[in-house]
């Protein structure tokens, strides 16, 4: 089945209120490009599952997208802290949930094995615990040891970018796979954007790399540069100095304005010229 | 006397605390610096991990955006995040933790800054840290500024526990904490009493500047042995490793951090391309 579709086509999949997992790993492949879509259509009052969040998290928030956030960590590495993100858990103005790596993981992987939960002794001790709406304290029933029930995480949707991708649905992840897989596994629907689109024979060559199944997938888009600005290895680093340039607009209202117009509403393509074109994108970005 | 810099004695402490075969892993880079020099010198089975992009045995290189730069070049070994908390159950991984702030009993907070529901400052979340202190044999903490905020009475969160009570009923001993390095001085702690106690002061530190510099009783004895100095020849792996000091921006705040940080990402893009050449235009 050839699942090619366009941007416009998957965000029309994802419903108001929907649950959105977010594949990548903190400024490293992340699907910006399906963000920005989503950042500039008109849904609201999505429930985000991330588990190392940063900029996907701050730009929903930043135009309005978002009731709620499930993460284990929202920031910019050495960059600095969300200003999004940070104003809103200040101000209380839309609900979080703060979980940690791993039990975002196997909050998923209870939704994959159809388990009401998981267990696990990740957050004992803490008050990642104490906060918790989510987690309750269970008795292990063969020893009696205090274990942390994790609930099952069941995504409406998850949005991952990967290296290669055929029209089918296959997805190839050269660099970290980070915890795509398993957010591709536990969604309903699961949709790609690729670097590249390769034809199915080419793609099978890759063998193991192949992290992603079609199986599991939706719909695919080809979008070069979609991770920008995070990181795709081996193709191209996270683009720092975007990353300041998003971190000045976000803390001021009126540069937040400027930074919209001329960077999310605008078209993938605009996008990339707006940066100045792939050729200098990867002058810069390119190692 | 080898000359040396107060972030080449904490790099130095925490590589000494680091052996035998485990992933280690540099998400910072103090901690990247630290897995290097112990892998360099007395640790060689180390396996470095270069979060989040280049995976493991990858020669680690602070650079700005971690790891990025480092895959295609060094072909380092990619992993998955399930990789990674499946070495964290099995107590086969090790990371230095740079906290907000860190209480008496050792538990950390990277969370928030006041209350949870109405922070004061929202800082990032717990990230994995309720998984190292749950189940890693070595609970490895360092801190660029020992002052009141950072070391403090009790943490405003509990992103990492430290021995407290909930710990002592639950986990035992799995994922307690057992060093912390500063400016000042190597921290441990009392497994009996839970309560954190002084290893050795860098040279030409007094219990008196630990004694204002700590925002909780700390117990001070009357002979503490004087941390053992880095030697050149680690001083010359940490300059070899960290040539465009990206170590300095860890010590640096506000303007003069930003200045550093611009410098720093210039000398960084020219020396990777004239390094290494691109792979396609």
């Amino acid at each position: 089945m050839n699942k090619v579709m366009s941007t416009d086509q998957v965000i029309a999949e994802i419903p108001n209120g929907a649950t959105v997992a977010i594949g990548g790993s903190s400024l490293s492949r992340k699907p910006m490009a399906l963000v920005r879509a989503l950042a500039r259509s008109d849904r609201r009052d999505l429930r985000l599952i991330v588990n190392v969040g940063g900029p996907e998290v701050d730009l929903l928030i930043g135009t309005g997208k978002v009731a709620e956030v499930i993460f284990a960590f929202v920031g910019f590495e050495v960059m600095g802290l969300a200003p999004h993100f940070r104003r809103a858990r200040q101000d209380g103005a839309i609900k979080f949930q703060e979980w940690t790596e791993y039990t975002v993981m196997a909050g998923l992987d209870a939704a994959i094995k159809r388990v009401p939960f998981l267990p696990t002794h990740s957050t004992l001790g803490t008050d990642v615990l104490r906060h918790s709406t989510a987690f309750k304290t269970i008795q292990d029933p063969f020893h009696g040891e205090t274990l942390v029930a994790v609930p099952a995480l069941r995504p409406d949707v998850a949005l991952l970018h990967v290296n290669l991708a055929d029209p089918q649905g296959n997805g190839v992840v050269l660099g970290d796979g980070h915890m795509d897989a398993l957010c591709a596994k536990a969604a309903r629907k699961t949709f790609l954007s690729a670097e590249q689109i390769l034809l199915p024979e080419r793609l099978q060559t890759y063998g193991r790399d192949v992290h992603i199944f079609r199986t599991m997938v939706t719909g695919v888009v080809e979008a070069p540069w979609g991770a920008h600005f995070t990181g795709c290895a081996p193709e191209y680093r996270a683009d720092l100095q975007h990353v300041q340039e998003y971190l000045g607009a976000a803390r001021d209202g009126g540069g937040w304005h400027e930074y919209l117009e001329r960077y999310v509403y605008v078209n993938h393509r605009d996008y990339v010229r707006a940066l100045g074109g792939e050729r200098t994108l990867g002058e810069r970005l390119r190692v | 006397m080898t000359e040396y810099s107060v972030d080449e004695q904490i790099i130095t402490c925490m590589a000494r605390e680091l052996r035998g075969e485990y992933l280690v892993s540099s998400v910072t880079a103090f901690g990247s610096l630290a897995a290097h020099l112990a892998k360099s010198t007395h640790a060689p089975d180390l396996a470095v991990l270069s979060t989040p992009e280049s995976g493991m045995d990858a020669v680690p290189l602070p650079t700005l955006s971690l790891g990025q730069f480092l895959t295609e070049n060094q072909r380092a070994i990619p992993l998955t995040m399930e990789d990674i908390f499946d070495a964290i159950f099995t107590d086969r991984f090790r990371i230095w933790i740079n906290p907000a702030q860190i209480d008496q009993h050792g538990n950390v907070n990277i969370s928030v800054i006041g209350p949870w529901d109405k922070p004061k400052v929202a800082l990032v979340g717990s990230r994995g840290i309720p998984e190292d202190t749950s189940h890693l044999s070595q609970g490895l903490y360092y801190l660029t500024q020992h002052t009141p905020r950072t070391v403090v009475e009790h943490v405003d969160f509990i992103s990492g526990a430290g021995y407290n009570p909930e710990r002592r009923n639950t986990l035992g001993g799995h994922g307690a904490p057992t060093c912390l390095v500063t400016n000042l001085g190597v921290f441990g702690w009392d497994q009996e009493s839970g309560r954190m106690l002084v290893r050795s002061l860098h040279r030409g530190v007094t219990p008196d500047m630990v004694r204002g510099a700590t925002g909780c009783a700390i117990e001070l004895g009357s002979r503490i042995p004087t941390t053992e100095p880095p030697t050149a020849e680690e001083t010359a792996i940490i300059h070899a490793a960290d040539p465009l000091e990206v170590r300095r921006l860890e010590l640096l705040s506000g303007k003069e951090a930003a200045e550093k940080f611009a410098a720093i990402y210039e000398r960084e893009r020219q020396a990777l391309h004239a390094a290494w050449p691109r792979r396609r235009q």
